[in-house]
């Protein structure tokens, strides 16, 4: 009987303590890291599309209608939900511009043991600003080994190369040929 | 997949065939130690162990490989088959033979094993069994804190970071981080084997699966009354009959006693009751001997 009520207790606890775990979802709020990958534009969508992605503009559509868009920015984790690092998907937001190439990477999160020296430093993301989605994205080659953490580091690098890719071919037709 | 350049299974195997294969050999000179029962290659294992799975790879098992599972958050496969290789290995071994895993295969083990063969005996303090026992059940409490810890909060870093010495191999630490290091292995020094006898959740949580061990080391029915084995046993996993499966980390120690001729009283007994007849045959191994069929421990 008190072996019983001893774990009941232990259940409830451990059924509760799953129940208050915080779900990991993209940060809504990426406002702050969208300047930083479009640093001249005027305005931003709201997140919609599908895949789903901001648009850029030079200057805000609400005045001028027709503005032409500077490129996309777009979360990994919308483009490629399934790339998985160590702990889960790293969420990256990736800027392109029309051309195809990266305007610039922000690792904004991650639950990876080793992401502390691996992708988090922001020496990691900063080597993506310049690429073009024809790179080969080749951890070692164009994109620096953190020995040690090849899982996650493998992981957002493919999810940069991949989810650049899709929204090129999607929105970029010219630069998207290949 | 939708990309301009669709990769192929050369692009993905090349890039892990070199990590693969020496992976795979040293699982396989681990295993080749363990059935030979040889000292040599246990300790070349061990130095192997410190040497690749430590500082070169720095892919040991974490306690976030465990928490991982209640959110079946597992890496790409085909990307990352060396760490699914290890895991298999791992989980296996441990089902098969127990926590072998801890006793050679584990760089920070490893690594306290070499300590404890180098440094001067004089130095160590030998823990009353008494402590000893009642000690080894705090990793069980840390295993169990660390996970409603992680249900929680769902931080993997933090527990790997602050509760296992196992990012030192990759030789990125906080000043705190490698600060509690050095107190750990300052630590050793003193007791053997301290973190992985009474310290480490990962040990504790292989402790659990290590029930079901399938080959178990066998027992001599004079094992009921020798105390030999339980006084070389390094690991505080013997007592009387009955070797602890939970601490038993198949360091071989005690099979080495077995196989001794000269040591051990079961082949002692019965060289005397043989001596009128013949010698004994050297070559009988304890399976060998039919006269007293060794009884599995529990």
């Amino acid at each position: 009987m008190k072996q019983a009520a001893a774990l009941s207790v232990w259940l409830a606890t451990a059924g509760a303590a799953v129940l208050l775990a915080q779900r990991i979802i993209t940060n809504p709020k990426p406002d702050a890291h969208l300047k930083v990958l479009f640093p001249n534009a005027a305005a931003f969508s709201p997140l919609s599309g599908d895949p789903l992605h901001f648009t850029a503009y030079g200057s805000d559509p609400k005045t001028t209608p027709a503005a032409p868009p500077l490129g996309y920015a777009f979360w990994t984790t919308d483009v490629v939900p399934n790339e998985h690092g160590y702990h889960g998907p790293i969420h990256v937001l990736v800027g392109l511009d029309l051309k195809g190439t990266l305007t610039g990477a922000i690792v904004d999160y991650d639950s990876e043991p080793y992401g502390y020296f691996s992708v988090e430093p922001p020496k990691f993301a900063a080597q993506f600003k310049g690429k073009t989605i024809h790179d080969a994205f080749v951890v070692g080659r164009d994109v620096d080994a953190v020995s040690r953490a090849s899982i996650s580091i493998g992981s957002a690098t493919r999810a940069i190369r991949d989810s650049s890719r899709i929204i090129a071919q999607k929105f970029l037709p010219e630069a998207g040929k290949d | 997949m939708t990309t301009a350049a669709a990769e192929t299974w050369r692009d993905i195997l090349a890039p892990q065939a070199l990590d693969l294969s020496l992976l795979a050999a040293f699982i396989v000179l681990a295993m080749t130690s363990f059935f030979l029962k040889s000292v040599r290659l246990k300790y070349f294992t061990l130095a192997a162990a410190v040497g690749y799975m430590g500082f070169v790879k720095s892919s040991l098992l974490s306690i976030s490989d465990f928490f991982r599972l209640t959110d079946l958050s597992l890496p790409p496969f085909a990307y990352s088959l060396a760490w699914y290789l290890f895991t298999a290995f791992v989980v296996v071994s441990t089902v098969l033979w127990g926590r072998l895993y801890c006793g050679r295969i584990c760089a920070y083990g490893a690594l306290t094993q070499l300590m404890d063969a180098v440094l001067p005996a004089k130095l160590r303090i030998n823990i009353p069994a008494r402590i000893e026992r009642r000690a080894a059940w705090i990793k069980y409490g840390l295993l169990a804190m660390l996970l409603v810890y992680y249900l929680v909060t769902h931080d993997l870093a933090t527990p790997v970071q602050y509760a296992e010495p196992f990012w030192m191999f990759t030789l990125f630490g906080t000043k705190l981080m490698w600060i509690g290091l050095a107190v750990l292995l300052a630590a050793t020094v003193f007791v053997r084997n301290l973190y992985c006898r009474f310290l480490c959740p990962v040990g504790a949580a292989l402790g659990v699966i290590s029930t079901l061990t399938v080959f178990k080391i066998k027992r001599w029915s004079e094992c009921n009354s020798c105390k030999l084995c339980e006084k070389t046993c390094e690991w505080g996993a013997i007592r009387g009959p009955l070797i602890v499966k939970t601490e038993c980390v198949r360091c071989d120690d005690c099979e080495r006693l077995y196989l001794d001729q000269q040591k051990c009283p079961h082949w002692l007994i019965q060289i005397k009751r043989a001596r009128p007849s013949a010698a004994p045959a050297a070559s009988a191994g304890p399976s060998a001997a039919a006269s007293s069929a060794p009884s599995s421990s529990s």
